[in-house]
């Protein structure tokens, strides 16, 4: 016999975000069922700060969705904001649509795909989470990044990676320029399998992209004052 | 923060919507601003006259300023729209000075603000929420080719309507802006010792006044964008409007959010996805994109659209 498993379904219409996500953590703390988010109308802050839960949200959100939040499964079905995932701490957010800038921000770990184009600094300052986005980056991502790994299908707008610490970036299309001390290394067997496992997951070919991969150079580890002029 | 919002079609027939569609595009945008509420509406050419909107927020002998009008320029209509008058002046045996007109309207009527002067535009702002502004100048049933808007959150000076967007600098121009500008002091300083008069302390007006002082040095609207890129400072992304165009600018930063949905009828751009959701016509399959960092684009009504990216080829201000 198969269990269907139950779903909530809260409609956002006449609810405050505060509300919302008091319903959603009143949830998460006492049964493990899945919450189905109605009418979102692209409303900031939404599921921040939630731990053990799975959350479906039928249209675009604004701000901050996710953020903050550890062992959360959200999906969001429309396009998002700025700083989707922010400080994710684990678990998967998934978004079906477009996100803004910010994405993934200080994410530790976890995983966050956005299946569409994010916008300026994705994953500035990632400290250890996979973002993947299957369309292309903008300005300044990858900015300060620090641990984890990051893998765009598309292309990645001007100074991708800047000031990068560690981690690693895959870029599938056209890297418009590298920020100081990104370097491109040559890609090895062990980061096509990576490529392949985590996009297989989506449904996506990692072979049919020439992806490059960009690390951190390591001279500004050692900065001195005399080399300036190289940034 | 503060919203920004604009509409332009891509056919004529959608032209009647203009005024409900603005309005639905910047409504979702008041809790980024709830300071006040401004439009500019390209509405009702007046071709070969010109149209002024003269606004004030304190009591007015009307009847005197419309006996001053008569002296000074030939006015076929003066009609009271809000707390304010549409006057529409025949500039064909005589064409109107504006900065002679402006002077004297300062001297005698300084409780007169000056909101718009074209062939088409007509600037609306108040203090207060999109609905009340709507409301008090019938802005719903507004038709033309296109318009923006803005709801203000006052970071740079003070709330009243004057300091409110749309800021207009030339005839049928107008320009909203989200963001700051960091050099606003030496751009004001620079503009003003042009001649340039400046009416507010908004750092928005400064660059409603620099497009038109690179207009008027003979730069098209694409060479004046470009320009402001490497001249002007700050976080923006600004829509400015002219009679025939409206063009998006996002700073090398893109510090400021800015979001275009498009499809074959109309172009519409906001600072947040959720906007163009209340559109009345909304289409789910429509084109959503988000401008790069230093990137300008334009719209033009002739279904026309350019779009180029940062490059660092002038410093008007340094080279001047």
């Amino acid at each position: 016999m198969q269990t269907i498993p139950q779903q909530i379904v809260i409609d956002c219409t006449n609810l405050t975000t505060r509300e919302i996500n008091q319903k959603l953590k009143a949830l998460a703390a006492s049964e493990s069922i899945p919450a189905k988010l109605l009418n979102p109308a692209g409303r900031h802050n939404l599921a921040v700060g939630i731990t053990q839960i799975a959350i479906a949200i039928d249209g675009p959100v604004g701000y901050y969705c996710g953020g903050l939040s550890d062992n959360v499964n959200i999906e969001v079905f429309g396009d998002c904001g700025w700083s989707v995932g922010e400080n994710l701490m684990s678990g998967n957010i998934t978004i079906h649509g477009n996100a803004s800038a910010n994405t993934a921000a200080s994410a530790h770990g976890g995983k966050i795909c956005i299946l569409g184009n994010a916008g300026p600094r994705a994953g500035i300052s990632l400290k250890g989470a996979t973002l993947i986005v299957s369309g292309n980056v903008g300005y300044g991502s990858a900015f300060m990044m620090q641990q984890g790994c990051m893998i765009v299908c598309g292309d990645a707008g001007a100074n991708l990676a800047d000031s990068i610490y560690e981690g690693a970036i895959f870029v599938g299309g056209e890297i418009n320029s590298l920020g100081a001390d990104a370097k491109l290394e040559p890609m090895n067997d062990t980061d096509w399998q990576l490529l392949e496992q985590e996009l297989s997951a989506l449904n996506i070919s990692a072979r049919d992209y020439n992806f490059k991969k960009v690390i951190c150079a390591k001279q500004l580890y050692h900065f001195k004052a005399k080399d300036w002029g190289n940034y | 923060m503060c919203g920004i919002a604009g509409i332009i079609y891509r056919q004529p027939e959608l032209y009647k919507n203009l005024g409900i569609d603005l309005l639905q595009l910047i409504q979702p945008l008041e809790t980024r601003g709830p300071d006040s509420c401004g439009v500019g509406i390209y509405s009702n050419s007046v071709s070969h006259n010109v149209k002024i909107l003269l606004f004030a927020t304190e009591q007015v002998a009307w009847e005197e300023v419309k006996k001053w009008l008569h002296n000074q320029a030939q006015v076929i209509k003066f009609d009271v729209i809000g707390s304010g008058r549409r006057i529409i002046i025949d500039t064909n045996n005589q064409a109107l000075d504006l900065a002679e007109f402006k002077h004297h309207l300062a001297t005698h009527f300084p409780q007169i603000h000056l909101m718009s002067v074209g062939q088409l535009l007509e600037i609306y702002k108040e203090v207060g929420t999109a609905e009340n502004l709507f409301q008090r100048y019938q802005l719903k049933d507004f038709s033309g080719s296109h318009g923006i808007g803005h709801t203000r959150m006052a970071t740079e000076s003070v709330v009243d309507t004057y300091h409110s967007h749309p800021f207009t600098s030339a005839p049928d121009l107008c320009l909203v802006h989200n963001g700051q500008i960091s050099n606003y002091y030496k751009l004001r300083f620079f503009l003003e010792k042009k001649g340039i008069e400046f009416e507010t302390d908004n750092d928005s007006e400064a660059i409603a006044h620099y497009i038109r002082y690179q207009l008027l040095q003979g730069f098209s609207l694409e060479q004046a964008l470009q320009n402001l890129l490497n001249d002007i400072d700050g976080t923006y992304t600004f829509l400015v409007a002219t009679s025939d165009k409206i063009a998006l600018v996002r700073d090398k930063f893109a510090a400021k959010p800015a979001v275009i949905y498009e499809t074959p009828e109309m172009i519409a751009i906001a600072s947040e996805y959720r906007c163009f959701l209340s559109l009345p016509h909304y289409n789910p399959n429509a084109k959503i994109s988000e401008p790069d960092a230093g990137e300008i684009k334009i719209w033009s009504t002739n279904n026309t659209q350019q779009s180029t990216r940062f490059n660092t080829n002038s410093q008007l201000i340094a080279n001047s």
